[in-house]
């Protein structure tokens, strides 16, 4: 593995927010706007920002509805969302195992 | 050092991905009303004189019912309010987790219904531990002590089962009511004011 193996992260999941975004919906099928903004004590642009580069990575897919005449955005991981944070994960665990056994 | 930050990563990772996984709804206002209802129940049931069996039984599942449709209107508004749907991930998981326990004590209920007494051992102690079992459940996807507080029904029943077997305890049926009202109601405001107390000076802080 290379050395700097920190810098072979993907570097959209990366970012704290986003990481912390795609983590949240990585423990779930979907979760709403609100729900996300609410846990991570983020504004409403923050999160909008961050889901919108997750959104162009291909990483998550927003959807909207109506329910009850009041407007629900949420948000769930794409296959290749999910299997890009996969992969991130277990870059980490490589470089934390890869330290140990030094 | 690199593996430390990586290790931070991980760390960040799994506390968001555990914290998700819990049921957040707010639930103080869940526990009063629920202890409300209990409450309310003990002592209408003690003032009507209800001393049979099935009579006892029929009127304490339907305490459990308006119990739980009112648990189920407070959530849903909750829901609704936050803009989020009411059966998301951690609530199905919570719903999963209680079911099976609660049918157990559902079944010991029909059981006195249909055949009448004993209700002390068929229907007060069964249905206070499976409901401790159920809430002890349910806290595996909820925060604020909830696993404590299934614990501390379950040994409230156990308690009482061995006092029955040891101690001369009077019969009738002010007493099971009185139980009931305890667990199901008393227990159960005190769990929500604590809650109350709690989430209040949390969201103060």
């Amino acid at each position: 593995m290379n050395p700097k193996a920190l810098l072979q992260l993907d570097r959209v999941i990366h970012e704290k927010g986003r990481l912390a975004i795609m983590s949240m919906l990585a423990a779930s099928v979907e979760l709403s706007f609100t729900e996300l903004r609410d846990t991570l004590e983020m504004t409403d642009g923050n999160v909008t920002t961050h889901i919108r580069t997750l959104q162009e990575a291909g990483y998550v897919s927003v959807a909207k509805s109506y329910p009850r005449g009041r407007r629900l955005t949420t948000v769930s991981l794409t296959a290749a969302g999910r299997s890009a944070f996969a992969e991130y994960v277990s870059l980490l665990e490589r470089i934390i195992h890869q330290a140990r056994a030094k | 050092m690199e593996q430390d930050a990586a290790a931070e990563h991980l760390q960040v990772i799994r506390t968001l991905m555990e914290r998700t996984a819990l049921y957040r709804r707010t639930l103080a206002p869940v526990m009063l009303f629920i202890g409300a209802a209990g409450t309310l129940a003990g002592i209408g049931g003690a003032a009507l004189g209800i001393d049979s069996a099935r009579a006892f039984g029929a009127w304490w599942l339907a305490a459990a019912l308006v119990a739980v449709a009112g648990a189920f209107v407070i959530a849903r508004r909750q829901s609704v309010r936050d803009g989020e749907p009411f059966w998301s991930p951690p609530a199905l998981r919570v719903t999963q987790a209680v079911l099976p326990p609660l049918a157990a004590g559902f079944l010991f209920s029909l059981a006195t219904l249909a055949a009448g007494g004993p209700v002390r051992w068929l229907f007060v102690l069964p249905n206070a531990f499976f409901y401790g079992c159920a809430v002890h459940a349910a806290g595996f996807f909820m925060p604020r002590g909830m696993k404590l507080f299934g614990w501390l029904i379950i040994a409230i029943s156990g308690a009482a089962g061995l006092g029955l077997r040891f101690v001369d305890t009077p019969s009738g049926f002010l007493v099971d009511h009185a139980f009931m009202t305890a667990v199901f109601g008393l227990l159960h405001v005190a769990y929500g004011v604590y809650l109350y107390v709690t989430e209040a000076r949390k969201s103060t802080a």
